[in-house]
């Protein structure tokens, strides 16, 4: 037959599908899909076809690239769009036959969009959809669409018409065709592939080979085995391709043994082809004869290194060695070759079949084409994509794999696997094209692509990825098999907290050597990840290093638990959750007291860091550390004052600024040294923000006054209505040390027109003069412009005061919003109403109300925080009209003296020691920090304490041993899975009418119960 | 022109076309150190000790890898190729026993001359070494692979000297190792006991049982075969105690076989050799001279007819020992029953 009869053929069987007046059921089966179950659901179809008796075409497809949604199914009944059914369980499977087959209902609820002419309502069509709009699919052109067994079907769809096109041409105008497109290597070097066929072509030699590198090894990669899976003869069609513009006879794909099914559709292919005659002696008639082998890899990593795969096929170990020569000049076995990756195959069979300026509009200017990724990590929907070269990450992240999962904050995403480069999240901005991931530190690589988030540690990170290349080195070398084991076991070291800052400079220059020094690209890039990684990140390893710390909360010689590593105070939370387990508030008390003054305070209102990082969150919820903190506050009394050991008088005056969690932290722990302590505060009354910021119903007051109390009888001497306008005066007067800690009193401004009406307030006076129990009138309207923690306690505030309506106005969505979730609930709950996504622009007095003009905005462009960007819609204004309007968009601190200060108005500190510009001066809290959290604000006054003790010339050590030894510890036993306790609140009907506390707290039972859900993370041995 | 010219470091020099880097640099007599380098071995570019700077060549490529081309422009001695030596050498020396003193190739050592070369006194990383158990299964050397450097000399000798192939690296990154088939002992291998790793081991890894130095050496040919395999004999007073090829001369090129290279000084010296020849006396074997052991022989064969008298020779004799007995044979004892025991 010749290639015209068979594509008649083909293309009458294509159409008797596509026009059948049966319904298709489609199944995704490649080998993702039968991990999340596609064979389970296909068996399920059968037997509910068999048990309707309905006559339907089943048909397997590899995969489109939804991982997320797998397993996937789509039905086609005649004369309507395709439809693709997400997460398809069998007994969704089931349902889908008996509701959409049989009743005619397509479940638009199950639906993930439709493909095809015409559209059915409700379903939206699939190529529109944010994660494939961006996308361009011409590698993957048959991914999903066609029975990658059937070789009818690729022919159909254009299938070797490329190959028929190249045999009409000479090999160097084919060459020329290459080269015209701008294709360049796939493997991740990005080398033009028509140089590289022109090289070899040249290269003198009767016998030529061809290999096709399909020994994928990257952790979290997958885009070769899919395409295989999916589209055999593409790959197969362009390896006849080069072979014919080469001169090569004989060709070997090197594919991995741990591709099983790849293999199988690989091998069916292979036999296919050569029954066509488009493989074999004389092909199509042409004179042209080319050969196949397959050849399964071991699974070295090394093994994609184009020597070494080469030493493979020989038979040898796969080591690579020094080019030159190059495998054009000497390859396998001393011949002329040509390698090349899987999906550059696949792209020469698309240029070849349309045409080079056809592939070269799509890319950047010197990367033409597309590329396909497999994005995985931290993000929502994990994919194989196909996207133009030149695409940002931030496109790739947020709008085909929609942001980061579970809320959390992006911090970089690595490509080029183990051989590539992490770029952080400032970065976002970045092309995706050869040349700027190179800049970047990163490579292109074959198409790994591993979203990181917040809880992604760099050193653990760079550890992983060292450890990979240290055990994959085939050890020829001597930079990488050893210059990776030394890295790795610096990495290993810092990850213990046993760095030293000479690490760094060792990992650098070392990090170098093996760059420059190895032999081949595994360990020319092995480097990579530590080094990009130290680049972007050098302020993780500086922590590891200085401080101890793992802000991820990950390396496991470091955190002996998560949640006490979080604690900016370090309490030991394990400890005191299993006292309240036993009973034992009291001790439990003690535990807590142990790092701060303030149980109760922060049992009320921390912000608990603790909890997010909980493994327990992994579970099911994170441990209800803050709850179980009240509670121990609350029935726990004086047993910690036994461990109280009063140091002798040192004869030291100090003086402390501010009396904000910062300031008696540090002047409690100041005064338990032996040391003179006077705090200065401005306000008449002590507790800065915990008194004047956060309103009673969250705080009571008489709970803040017995701590504060318990402050002074440790000696520290208060002095309220005393505002220090001058901190060296105090020198002067003869405090060896001054702590400013004089916090973010001072709103922000709106910076619109009109804010200076006497119905304007900002949230900071507003609930000062509340806290302070001065009358406030807000009337009956109040606005608050805002979405922070501080905007809600301002509108719920306003309610308690007897406004009829508080609304607030945020210029984002609810899933922007900084406040905490639970604030942000209880809000709702009491009839705060919010206006997303709108913002003020003008303020207009009338009378003795304020109109307020706003506009709605709509989310734009993501930003470095990873949030979108709000923008103006044009034509959206519309005004209200409110009593009072409280803005509530931040605070700045208010510094006195002269004082260096930076972004925010903040003061500038020495971050090890806290001490500012000038001697004896320390500053801390959110005069340091500028707004931020009590526990935050207390860690800070544990650090000027141990800072300031030490200038005095004393030794810093502020911990306590305050509670008794525990009983015998005993691991968790088995745990099932349980939800924390909702916290019991106030009745509604009783919030609004005074200040009363709204969280009433757990009872001792509840308390026991929810103790019992942590996990012990402290008990677990570590390496 | 089979002849190129090239430049290293500032000196012009001819070699011949197929020359490497590393052989012009030589007959340049510019110095390179190298570990895996090996001239009687195919290039290998492991050790990373030869990385150069060539004009118009991206980084660093290796000398003993690289064919030198006409008017290359070679830089040897450069901040950039010195860093990753000493790295490499740094990196070796972490990973290696320390124990020089006790090491049977103490001075001798490769890696103590680069070391030394470099000027590496002390180590910016931990030490690496593990313990490794000696393999000393065979009876002639043992793998210590506690002093090994991984350059591989040994495997590329067992392959391309011998073509034997009993050892091969095995495992990778830090864990690799040379190895047998199968990681069996040395002596359960099919390790023929040449001793040509031994032989090309730069370190102390692969050495001979027998670790005492010769006072001098003496040049001779090996009695145990007719190749004639040409030998220098390390004599120590009376005892011989090394045995080394010397790659110099024919027809050995420096080979030798476990016979040659392990089997001399033991036999040489054994209490049991004859040295004297030994003629039956009343029932009894008695020392007695040369002269008069030979007129025996004489005499005797003299006795006999032709057809009674049969020759078998030895292997351990030249050819020509071999032609002109079968001479005396055929033409003197007038007999053709003549054999050798190389046939049987």
């Amino acid at each position: 037959m010749t290639f015209e009869e068979i594509k008649d053929r083909a293309l009458t069987e294509w159409a008797a599908l596509e026009n059948t007046d049966k319904p298709r059921i489609i199944v995704g089966a490649a080998t993702c899909g039968r991990a999340s179950g596609a064979l389970h659901v296909l068996d399920r179809v059968k037997a509910e076809l068999e048990r309707h008796q309905l006559d339907a075409i089943i048909m397997q497809t590899g995969c489109i690239g939804l991982c997320y949604a797998e397993p996937l199914l789509d039905i086609v009944k005649p004369g309507r769009p395709r439809i693709c059914y997400s997460n398809v369980t069998p007994e969704i499977a089931a349902h889908l036959i008996e509701d959409y087959l049989i009743k005619d209902n397509p479940q638009p609820d199950l639906a993930l969009g439709s493909m095809g002419e015409g559209s059915v309502a409700g379903i939206s069509n699939f190529f529109e959809l944010p994660m494939l709009k961006p996308q361009v699919r011409i590698i993957l052109r048959n991914c999903g669409f066609i029975d990658p067994e059937k070789l009818d079907h690729y022919i159909a769809r254009g299938g070797y018409g490329g190959l028929v096109k190249t045999l009409k041409m000479t090999p160097e105008g084919v060459i020329q065709e290459i080269k015209k497109s701008g294709l360049r290597g796939r493997g991740g070097a990005g080398f033009p592939t028509g140089t590289k066929w022109e090289l070899c072509r040249q290269s003198p030699g009767k016998i030529k080979y061809i290999v096709c590198n399909a020994d994928e090894g990257d952790p979290g990669a997958f885009m070769n085995r899919s395409l295989i899976e999916g589209d055999p003869h593409s790959v197969l069609e362009g390896m006849l391709i080069g072979a014919y513009a080469i001169g090569a006879t004989e060709g070997y794909v090197y594919i991995r043994a741990e591709y099983p099914l790849a293999i199988e559709r690989l091998k069916l292919a292979l036999q296919q082809a050569t029954e066509y005659g488009f493989i074999g002696d004389n092909i199509l008639g042409s004179g042209f004869s080319f050969h196949i082998k397959i050849k399964e890899g071991a699974g070295a990593f090394v093994c994609g290194e184009e020597t070494a795969l080469m030493a493979s096929i020989e038979g040898k170990r796969g080591m690579p060695r020094p080019r030159p020569p190059f495998p054009a000049q000497a390859g396998l076995w001393g011949k002329p070759t040509n390698i090349n990756n899987t999906e550059t195959w696949a792209a020469v069979a698309a240029i070849l079949h349309n045409s080079a300026e056809w592939f070269a509009c799509y890319g950047s200017a010197r990367s033409k084409g597309t590329k396909t990724f497999s994005l995985v990590g931290k993000v929502n929907k994990p994919q194989l994509i196909e996207v133009p070269i030149g695409i940002t990450l931030k496109e790739i992240i947020y709008d085909i794999g929609d942001g980061v999962a579970g809320g959390k904050r992006l911090k970089g995403v690595q490509t080029g696997g183990p051989s590539g480069g992490c770029i952080p999240a400032s970065r976002l901005d970045l092309s995706v094209d050869y040349e700027s991931l190179t800049e970047a530190g990163s490579i292109m690589g074959s198409g790994g692509m591993v979203v990181l988030d917040e809880d992604t540690c760099m050193v653990d990170f760079a550890r992983y990825f060292i450890s990979f290349t240290q055990s994959e080195s085939c050890g020829k070398c001597v930079m990488c098999r050893l210059g990776t084991k030394q890295i790795m076991d610096t990495l290993g070291k810092i990850a213990r907290g046993q760095g030293t800052p000479e690490d760094i400079a060792l990992l650098e220059d070392l990090g170098k050597q093996v760059k420059i020094g190895s032999l081949c690209g595994l360990g020319q890039t092995a480097p990579n990840p530590v080094l990009s990684s130290l680049r972007y990140f050098r302020n993780e390893y500086e922590e590891h290093i200085k401080k101890h710390h793992c802000a991820a909360a990950v390396c496991s010689g470091l955190v002996r638990a998560p949640c006490s590593h979080t604690c900016p105070a370090g309490i030991d939370v394990p400890r005191y959750i299993r006292f309240i387990e036993a009973g034992k508030p009291d001790e439990s008390v003690a535990v807590i007291r142990e790092k701060i003054p303030f149980p109760s305070v922060c049992g009320y209102v921390c912000v608990h860091p603790c909890e997010t990082k909980c493994r327990r969150g992994q579970l099911d919820e994170a441990v209800g550390i803050r709850m179980l903190k009240r509670f121990a506050a609350e029935f726990g009394n004086g047993l910690w004052k036994q461990g109280v050991k009063a140091a002798p008088p040192t004869g030291k005056q100090v003086a402390v600024v501010g009396s904000g969690p910062a300031g008696l932290t540090a002047a409690y722990y100041l005064a338990r040294l032996g040391h003179s302590v006077t705090v200065f505060e401005a306000l008449p009354e002590p507790g800065g923000m915990m008194k004047v910021g956060i309103p009673d119903y969250r705080l009571p007051k008489d709970m803040l006054g017995a701590e504060i109390a318990e402050i002074e009888n440790a000696g520290v001497k208060i002095k309220t209505n005393t505002r220090i306008e001058n901190p060296e005066s105090l020198l002067a007067q003869g405090y060896q040390a001054v702590f400013l800690a004089v916090g973010a009193h001072r709103g922000l401004k709106l910076g619109i027109p009109g804010e200076d009406s006497p119905q304007v307030i900002d949230c900071v006076s507003f609930l000062r003069e509340v806290n302070l129990g001065h009358t406030v009138a807000v009337g009956d309207k109040v606005a608050v412009i805002g979405g922070g923690n501080a905007a809600i306690d301002a509108a719920r505030t306003a309610l308690r005061l007897g406004a009829a309506e508080v609304t607030m106005i945020y210029r984002r969505t609810r899933a922007e919003m900084p406040a905490s979730d639970e604030e942000i609930e209880d809000a709702l709950a009491e009839g705060v109403q919010v206006l997303f996504l709108s913002a003020p622009t003008k303020i207009a007095q009338q009378g003795k109300q304020v109109q307020l003009e706003c506009v709605h905005m709509a989310l734009g462009d993501v930003d470095t925080s990873g949030r979108r960007r709000p923008v103006a819609v044009k034509g959206s204004e519309f005004s209200l009209v409110f009593d009072t309007v409280i803005a509530a968009i931040g605070q700045q601190p208010e510094v006195p003296g002269e004082l260096t200060t930076g972004g925010g108005n903040t003061i500038k500190v020495d971050l090890d020691t806290l001490a500012t510009g000038k001697a004896g001066i320390f500053a801390g809290g959110d005069a340091v920090t500028g707004p931020a959290s009590v526990i935050e604000a207390i860690a800070a006054g544990r650090q000027a304490a141990i800072s300031i003790d030490k200038s005095l010339g004393g030794k810093g050590e502020i911990d306590e041993k305050l509670a008794p030894p525990e009983g015998e510890l005993k691991p968790l036993e088995e745990a099932g899975e349980k939800r924390r306790p909702v916290m019991p609140v106030l009745p509604l009907g009783q919030r609004l009418c005074s200040f009363a506390t709204v969280e009433l707290g757990l009872t001792a039972e509840l308390a026991a119960e929810e103790a019992r859900r942590c996990l012990r993370c402290d008990l677990e041995e570590h390496e | 022109m089979d002849e190129i010219r090239l430049t290293v470091d500032g000196r012009e020099v001819k070699v011949k076309k197929g020359a490497t880097v590393l052989e012009a640099a030589q007959a340049a007599g510019v110095y390179i150190p190298t570990l895996c380098h090996d001239p009687d071995l195919e290039p290998y570019g492991g050790c990373r000790l030869c990385v150069v700077e060539i004009e118009k060549m991206r980084g660093l490529p290796t000398s003993c890898t690289t064919p030198a081309t006409e008017g290359m422009v070679v830089h040897t001695d450069t901040p950039a190729a010195n860093d990753v030596r000493r790295a490499a050498v740094e990196l070796l020396c972490a990973d290696h026993y320390s124990e020089c003193l006790t090491c049977p190739q103490n001075q001798r050592c490769e890696l103590q001359k680069v070391a030394a070369y470099l000027g590496i006194t002390r180590l910016p990383y931990p030490k690496t070494t593990r313990t490794f158990p000696v393999d000393d299964s065979n009876p002639f050397f043992d793998l210590d692979r506690n002093r090994c450097i991984l350059c591989a000399r040994c495997v590329r000798a067992c392959n391309e000297i011998t073509c034997v192939g009993a050892i091969d690296l095995a495992y990778r990154g830090y864990q690799s190792k040379v190895a047998t088939f199968g990681d069996q002992l040395m002596i359960s291998s099919i390790c023929k006991s040449c001793g040509e790793c031994v032989a090309h081991c730069p370190t102390g890894a692969l050495a001979p049982k027998e670790s005492r130095r010769p006072t001098r050496e003496v040049l001779t040919t090996c009695p145990y075969c007719g190749v004639g395999c040409q030998m220098s004999l390390g004599i120590r007073g009376h005892e011989i105690v090394s045995v080394r090829g010397k790659r110099e001369d024919s027809p050995n090129k420096g080979w030798l076989c476990v016979k040659g290279r392990y089997g001399i000084g033991e036999f040489v010296s054994h209490p049991d050799r004859l040295t004297a020849p030994l003629v039956r006396r009343d029932g009894e074997l008695k020392k007695v001279s040369w002269d008069e052991a030979l007129d025996l022989v004489a005499r005797k064969l003299a006795s006999y007819q032709k057809g009674e008298v049969a020759v078998i020779t030895s292997a351990k004799c030249t050819n020509e020992e071999n032609y002109v007995f079968q001479k005396l044979a055929r033409a003197v004892l007038g007999t053709n029953n003549v054999d050798h025991c190389a046939r049987l």
